[in-house]
C-alpha cells in the first residue's frame, strides 16, 4: 500500500515593511495587523479541508514563525512539533535591503530593479558588512558558517542554501507518508515549487505565490506530485485553498508593488 | 493589546528593579535552566479544574507571558533552546516571552510529558460545585495530597483524552486516566533525564513553560523537595524562576532564591513574593 503525502505551503501576509514598501530580505520585520489576520486565514481555511498536520517547518523569520503559529492554533494544531531553519528564510536582498521599493526604482530605473528582483541568477549588490542590517549583527546567525551567512543572494542562490534542508529534513517526513505544513517566504516557497512542478529557470522568478493562503500538494509514495484539476497555471499540480477569485487578485497586488504612477 | 488600554502599573510588573542580572547568575554553577509557569488561563477565570483539557490563556495570562519575556530580557538572559507542552496556554506563553528576547527563532520540543497534572474526572467541573458535592476533605486530598489521584475520568466524559487528536499516538497504557503529583513526577522525570539533561550537558541555556503540577515535579527532582513540602510549594504564574546547576545537573544556592529551593525568581523581589503568597498586589508609584 503505498503511503501518500501532502505538502502544504503557507507564504506569510503583510509585514510592516511590506506596508512601508521597503524591501525586506532577512531583515526580522514582524506582521502588521493584517498579515496576523491572514495567518489565522489561512488556518481556518487548514481546518475546513481537514488537513491534519503532523510536522511544520519554517524559517528563522519571525514573519513565518508567528504565521506558522498562527495558522497551526486555528487549526487546533498548536501541539504540532515545528522545525525552524534559516535555509527557508526568504532570499537576502543585500544592499537594497531597508531602500523604499517605489526610490529605488526612481533611482536605478524600473528595468534595473526588475532585474534584481526577478532575475533568476543576478543578484542585487553586496550588503556592505557594517550595515545595521547585516545577519553577522544577529544572534541567530552566530552558529551558521560565516560562508553560509550571505552579503546578497539572487534566486539561483536562494534555491542552492534552500534545497539541502528539502533533501535532509523535509523529504524525510515526507516518504514517511506525513501531512508537512511549510509556512515560509515567497523564494523559499518558489525554490521548492519549482522542484516539483518543473518550472524553468526564466519563467520562476514571475511566479506569484499569494500570501496567506495555503498551497496544497499530495504526493505519491516516490514523491512525485499528483496533477490536480484545481491547478492554476502555471502551476500544474498544486492548488490553492480558499476564494479563486481572491487568489488572483493577490497574486497581482505583489507584482504591483514597484509599479510607480 | 487593545487601543487606549492603560499601561500596567510599575507595581503589576515586576519590571524595572532589576535583582538579578545574568552576569552576576553566571559566576554560580555552570549551566542555566529558567522554568516559567503560564500565567491566567479562561478556566481559572470560570474556577474549573482543567488539567489535560487545551484552555487557552486569558487576556491577562497573555500578559503575564509577555510580562515575563521582559524580564528575561531586563536581567540579560538569553537561551539556545526550548521546551513545553502539548498545550496551547503553555504554548503560547512560551512564543509570547519568546517574542519579547528576540528568541522566536530558537528549537522548540513540545511533549505531552510536560502537560498539567491530569485531573481524572474532576477535569471541567466547577471547584465549588466540586467541593458541595463531595466536601471540603475530599477535594483538599485530591488537589493537595502526593499519592492520592482525583477520580479516574469515565469513558463517556467528553473531556476524555482519547477523544483529542493530539494523543492519538500514546500508546494506551500510558494515557492517563488520572495523575497525583507522584505520578506527574513519574513522566515528568524519565523526559527530563532523556531529552532535556542531555542540553544542558551540552552547555545550551535552557526554557521550560509549562504548569504548575510539571514544575513542581521539575523543582522536586532538582532540589530534592520533601514530599510533604512540594504538594504546598506555589510557584507563581509567569515569574521566569532561573537555576543555576553545575556540571553534575545539580542546582546551586542562588543568592535571593525562595524558600525551599535554589533557584531565584525574577522581577522586584516584592513583587515575586506578593505572587508566591497569592496576595493581590497593590500598584506602587515609581
Amino acid at each position: 500500500m503505498s503511503k501518500k503525502a501532502t505538502l502544504v505551503f503557507s507564504r506569510h501576509g503583510e509585514s510592516e515593511w511590506n506596508v512601508a514598501n521597503i524591501f525586506t530580505g532577512w531583515v526580522d520585520v514582524d506582521l502588521s495587523e493584517k498579515g496576523l489576520g491572514e495567518a489565522k486565514g489561512a488556518g481556518e481555511l487548514l481546518k475546513a479541508e481537514g488537513l491534519k498536520i503532523d510536522v511544520a517547518f519554517t524559517s528563522y523569520l519571525k514573519r513565518a514563525i508567528k504565521t506558522c503559529n498562527l495558522a497551526l492554533e486555528a487549526a487546533d494544531q498548536l501541539y504540532v512539533p515545528t522545525n525552524k531553519s534559516w535555509r527557508l528564510n526568504e532570499r537576502m536582498y543585500g544592499g537594497l535591503t531597508g531602500l523604499d521599493k517605489k526610490e529605488t526604482v526612481v533611482k536605478h530605473g524600473a528595468e534595473q530593479v526588475q532585474v534584481w528582483r526577478r532575475s533568476f541568477d543576478i543578484p542585487p549588490p553586496p550588503l556592505e558588512k557594517d550595515s545595521k542590517y547585516h545577519p553577522s549583527n544577529e544572534a541567530k546567525y552566530k552558529a551558521l558558517d560565516p560562508k553560509d551567512v550571505p552579503d546578497t543572494e539572487c534566486l539561483k542562490d536562494t534555491i542552492a542554501r534552500v534545497m539541502p534542508y528539502w533533501e535532509e529534513a523535509i523529504v524525510p517526513e515526507l516518504k514517511a507518508g506525513k501531512t508537512v505544513f511549510v509556512a515560509a517566504h515567497g523564494n523559499s516557497i518558489r525554490a521548492i515549487v519549482k522542484m516539483i512542478e518543473g518550472i524553468s529557470d526564466d519563467v520562476i522568478p514571475g511566479l506569484e505565490i499569494p500570501t496567506g493562503t495555503p498551497l496544497v500538494y499530495e504526493l505519491d509514495a516516490d514523491l512525485k506530485p499528483i496533477a490536480s484539476p484545481l491547478a492554476v497555471e502555471p502551476l500544474k499540480f498544486g492548488r490553492y485553498l480558499g476564494d479563486a477569485e481572491k487568489i488572483k487578485a493577490a497574486a497581482e497586488a505583489v507584482k504591483n508593488q514597484t509599479k510607480v504612477g | 493589546m487593545a487601543l487606549g488600554k492603560a499601561p500596567p502599573a510599575p507595581g503589576e510588573t515586576g519590571l524595572g528593579v532589576t535583582a538579578l542580572d545574568v552576569s552576576t547568575l553566571e559566576t554560580y554553577g555552570t549551566h542555566t535552566l529558567v522554568l516559567l509557569r503560564h500565567g491566567e488561563s479562561e478556566w481559572n477565570l470560570e474556577n474549573r479544574f482543567t488539567g489535560w483539557v487545551d484552555v487557552d490563556v486569558s487576556e491577562k495570562g497573555a500578559q503575564e507571558a509577555i510580562n515575563a519575556g521582559r524580564l528575561m530580557h531586563e536581567a540579560n538572559i538569553s537561551l539556545d533552546i526550548a521546551f513545553t507542552s502539548y498545550q496551547k496556554r503553555a504554548i503560547k506563553t512560551l512564543n509570547l516571552a519568546l517574542e519579547e528576547l528576540d528568541a522566536l527563532w530558537i528549537p522548540v520540543t513540545k511533549s505531552w510529558k510536560l502537560n498539567e497534572r491530569m485531573y481524572g474526572d474532576l477535569q471541567g467541573l466547577n471547584k465549588a460545585e466540586t467541593t458541595q458535592k463531595f466536601g471540603d476533605e475530599q477535594v483538599t486530598k485530591w488537589r493537595r495530597s502526593y499519592a492520592v489521584p482525583p477520580p479516574p475520568i469515565k469513558d463517556d466524559n467528553p473531556y476524555h483524552p482519547k477523544l483529542d487528536p493530539k494523543y492519538k499516538n500514546i500508546p494506551k497504557k500510558q494515557l492517563p486516566l488520572s495523575e497525583s503529583l507522584a505520578t506527574t513526577i513519574d513522566r515528568v522525570l524519565p523526559f527530563f533525564r532523556q531529552t532535556i539533561a542531555p542540553q544542558l550537558r551540552k552547555g545550551k541555556k535552557v526554557l521550560i513553560a509549562a504548569h504548575g503540577n510539571s514544575l513542581r515535579a521539575l523543582v522536586k527532582i532538582l532540589d530534592n523537595v520533601p514530599e510533604d513540602k512540594i504538594v504546598g510549594l506555589n510557584i507563581p504564574t509567569g515569574v521566569p524562576l532561573v537555576y543555576r546547576l553545575n556540571r553534575n545537573l545539580k542546582p546551586v544556592e542562588l543568592p535571593g532564591h525562595a524558600e525551599l529551593i535554589s533557584g531565584a525568581y525574577l522581577g522586584d523581589p516584592e513583587w515575586v513574593q506578593a505572587k508566591i503568597s497569592g496576595v493581590k498586589n497593590q500598584a506602587k508609584a515609581r
